[in-house]
């Protein structure tokens, strides 16, 4: 009796999610399923059933073939400058000796900021009459096209999200960096490891859960980058910065092409489970060598 | 039963919530009392807001069965796509305003406008307007009259005639060679100041196009067709000469299109496109910016051989389009608005001294109820003569993605220097014509 109430509490309490996720996740991913099988223009009171039409017409066009690289060009990009801007920054914090809360909100409140005020300050802050970039024109001599350089827009873009994400991942490394008991390093201090092989030796390996985290969050998030391109860049230089989001935002709502636009969600989808999949795996490896799993 | 019962009342509250989530309305927009209320989105420009919402309050004195809400159309992110999000949910107003020809391409293919030439008495709107000649190139392709064009903006040409002076241009440059003499005297005189620095012409977006490309295109093809049904009718000749025009430019050193801040204003370039709407921003702006004392307007240059004077443009046009899913009741109070509005020519002139955008009519250069507008803003003028040059968009529903591949794969590399002239031209054509098919 007290097991069948349990149970009934359990799913009382789990009934908001479930049904938050049912009506906004699942079921648009069911409709999204159909649509991408469809011609829907998204406005039109009909359509058609286009059997892959879509998805193979998708597999040959730039835009997703793009999409499909760019994320990994950003991840190559974003997730080492993020993952070593976040470790710093946790290690820095761990070692103060006081306000280390302070300092942690502080590096955080970037990720509550709005992307698109951000890219607006950058975009600023880049325009070729800026003071920054008047100082390395006529100092300097470099006269650089940030956002119209290929690698350099993608490299803007990176920048801003690693500005954006470092705050939170770092408060995360933080919890794990305290979490490491002290005596470890004591008994190697004991057994001569010197100062340069902390870090290294000890304080990562030990930091395997946290970095676990932040890794598959960060790798994560490059499958989700729209704001700053649509901001800064469009998806260009010639399609340089073209990601799976900006792709299915052009098509849907610019070619209103709903039906094409879903299929290219679900390839997305497809493409953000296997890729993640394997990432996990690879970082599990890692874990194993450190005994962790 | 007290299980079942429990279950009953959970799935109803469940579907009583999901089904106001998603609630439509399918009401007639007419009340009780007789009085049908039309929701009109005006474009997203204060002064064009202001006009609609003083021309309502004037109609539902007369009229005070009808009842007009005017509102600016969202742009979030654009306000062609909140009037197809709009739509799609279902709450799509009476009518908006601002609709350009290519847009309106798109909706009539999804069957979500009314073909206005079917209601009763648009036919006298068009005569009464002055507008016959004006609104012939708006003809769909299946023949139908789906927009009421309200402004026709003939884009023009400006030029920064001070600087050009410095520089010892002393006559604003009106052919290709003309305008690369310009630029190398620009370049010698001052090294750090551009011919044409716009960051959107590296920008592939497709509405950009008409601003650029197409306003050369139309002036070196002399309005030669791009896009006639679902064929790519577009002259080559003329179109390698405008992206060699461009590609010259670039080799002169007088192109830019980093991100840079109202460069024409600024002096960092000399010559950009230039929309009437433009002149009461830099009233309040730029006043030092004055007709023929720093700045001019001219129709776009020319390849050498061609008539400068008499160049064609593109026309930056816009009207109103009526939904079709508004009721019976509805449509028929929009157009009766709309009649009555267009019946006075005075709601014109008022259209006109508020706005700076010249009317969509035939007689917007001749009629002298116009004359105190030029009046007032003498550059004006040269838009209004130049509405028989001008060129409308084109109206394949498929513009968007056309448009772009003229960006992406031709303009926006030329003017990064990343492919020449003529293959630009090769692989837009080839891009155009997979996508027509």
């Amino acid at each position: 009796m007290i097991e069948k109430n349990n149970n009934r509490l359990g799913w009382l309490f789990a009934s908001p999610y479930l049904i938050f996720s049912t009506v906004f996740f699942l079921g648009p991913l069911i409709w999204s399923l159909y649509l991408s099988f469809t011609n829907w223009d998204l406005i039109s009171p009909t359509y058609d059933f286009v059997g892959f039409k879509n998805f193979t017409k998708a597999l040959g066009t730039p835009g997703v073939r793009s999409a499909f690289w760019v994320t990994y060009k950003f991840m190559i990009v974003f997730v080492p400058i993020v993952t070593a801007m976040s470790l710093f920054v946790a290690v820095i914090v761990k070692g103060l000796p006081k306000l280390k809360t302070v300092f942690l909100i502080g590096f955080f409140l970037p990720y509550l900021s709005s992307g698109v005020v951000a890219s607006l300050i950058v975009k600023g802050f880049l325009s070729h009459t800026s003071p920054v970039q008047t100082f390395l024109r006529e100092r300097l001599g470099l006269d650089i096209d940030w956002l119209g350089g290929s690698f350099s827009a993608l490299f803007v873009v990176a920048m801003i999200m690693a500005w954006k994400f470092t705050g939170y991942y770092a408060l995360i490394l933080t919890s794990g960096l305290e979490s490491i008991d002290q005596e470890v390093y004591e008994a190697a201090a004991i057994d001569g490891v010197k100062d340069s092989q902390r870090f290294w030796k000890i304080t990562l390996p030990l930091l395997y859960p946290a970095i676990y985290t932040t890794l598959i969050l960060s790798f994560g998030a490059t499958f989700g980058i729209f704001t700053e391109v649509y901001q800064l860049t469009g998806g260009g230089p010639n399609y340089a910065t073209n990601t799976w989001q900006m792709e299915i935002y052009s098509q849907a709502f610019k070619n209103l092409q709903a039906g094409y636009a879903s299929a290219i969600a679900i390839m997305a989808a497809v493409a953000t489970f296997i890729s993640i999949f394997v990432i996990r795996k690879i970082l599990e490896m890692w874990g194993k060598r450190n005994g962790w799993v | 039963m007290k299980k079942k019962l429990a279950v009953l009342i959970s799935l109803t509250l469940v579907f009583t919530i999901l089904a106001g989530c998603g609630s439509k309305s399918n009401n007639s927009g007419t009340s009780a009392d007789g009085v049908t209320t039309i929701e009109f989105w005006a474009a997203p420009n204060p002064t064009q807001q202001a006009y609609w919402q003083k021309i309502a309050k004037e109609y539902e004195t007369v009229n005070p069965k009808v009842k007009i809400n005017v509102s600016a159309i969202k742009e979030s992110p654009t306000s062609e796509a909140s009037i197809q999000a709009a739509i799609a949910g279902g709450s799509a107003p009476t009518m908006t305003e601002n609709i350009s020809r290519g847009f309106a391409a798109q909706l009539a293919n999804s069957k979500a406008l009314v073909p206005l030439d079917t209601i009763a008495g648009f036919n006298d709107i068009v005569t009464k307007r002055n507008m016959t000649k004006t609104i012939e190139p708006w003809e769909f392709a299946d023949g139908h009259q789906y927009v009421l064009p309200i402004y026709s903006n003939a884009m023009l040409f400006g030029w920064r005639t001070d600087i050009l002076k410095e520089a010892g241009v002393n006559e604003v440059p009106r052919t290709y060679s003309e305008v690369i003499e310009a630029t190398k005297k620009l370049k010698a005189k001052y090294p750090d100041k551009y011919l044409w620095a716009k960051p959107d012409l590296a920008d592939p977006t497709s509405w950009k196009r008409w601003f650029d490309f197409f306003m050369l295109y139309n002036a070196a093809s002399d309005g030669n067709k791009f896009i006639e049904g679902s064929n790519f009718v577009g002259d080559e000749k003329a179109g390698v000469d405008v992206l060699s025009f461009v590609d010259n430019l670039r080799k002169e050193k007088g192109l830019l299109s980093q991100n840079v801040t109202e460069p024409f204003e600024n002096g960092v370039g000399v010559f950009t496109d230039i929309g009437p709407w433009t002149f009461s921003t830099w009233a309040e702006k730029y006043p030092e910016l004055q007709y023929k004392k720093n700045f001019e307007v001219t129709l776009p240059p020319v390849p050498d051989g061609m008539d400068p004077a008499n160049a064609k443009t593109f026309a930056d046009a816009k009207g109103i389009v009526i939904y079709a899913s508004a009721s019976p009741e509805q449509q028929a109070a929009a157009i009766e608005f709309i009649k009555w509005v267009y019946s006075d020519d005075k709601n014109d002139v008022a259209f006109f001294q508020e706005t700076n955008l010249p009317p969509a009519r035939d007689d917007v250069g001749t009629n002298e109820v116009f004359k105190p507008v030029f009046e007032k803003t003498p550059v004006l003028l040269e838009y209004a003569k130049a509405i028989p040059n001008a060129v409308p968009s084109m109206d394949n529903p498929k513009f968007n993605e056309l448009q772009t591949f003229i960006g992406q794969e031709a303009f926006n590399k030329v003017v990064r220097g990343e492919i020449d002239p003529k293959t630009g031209w090769d692989n837009m054509k080839k891009a155009i014509e997979g996508e027509l098919q």
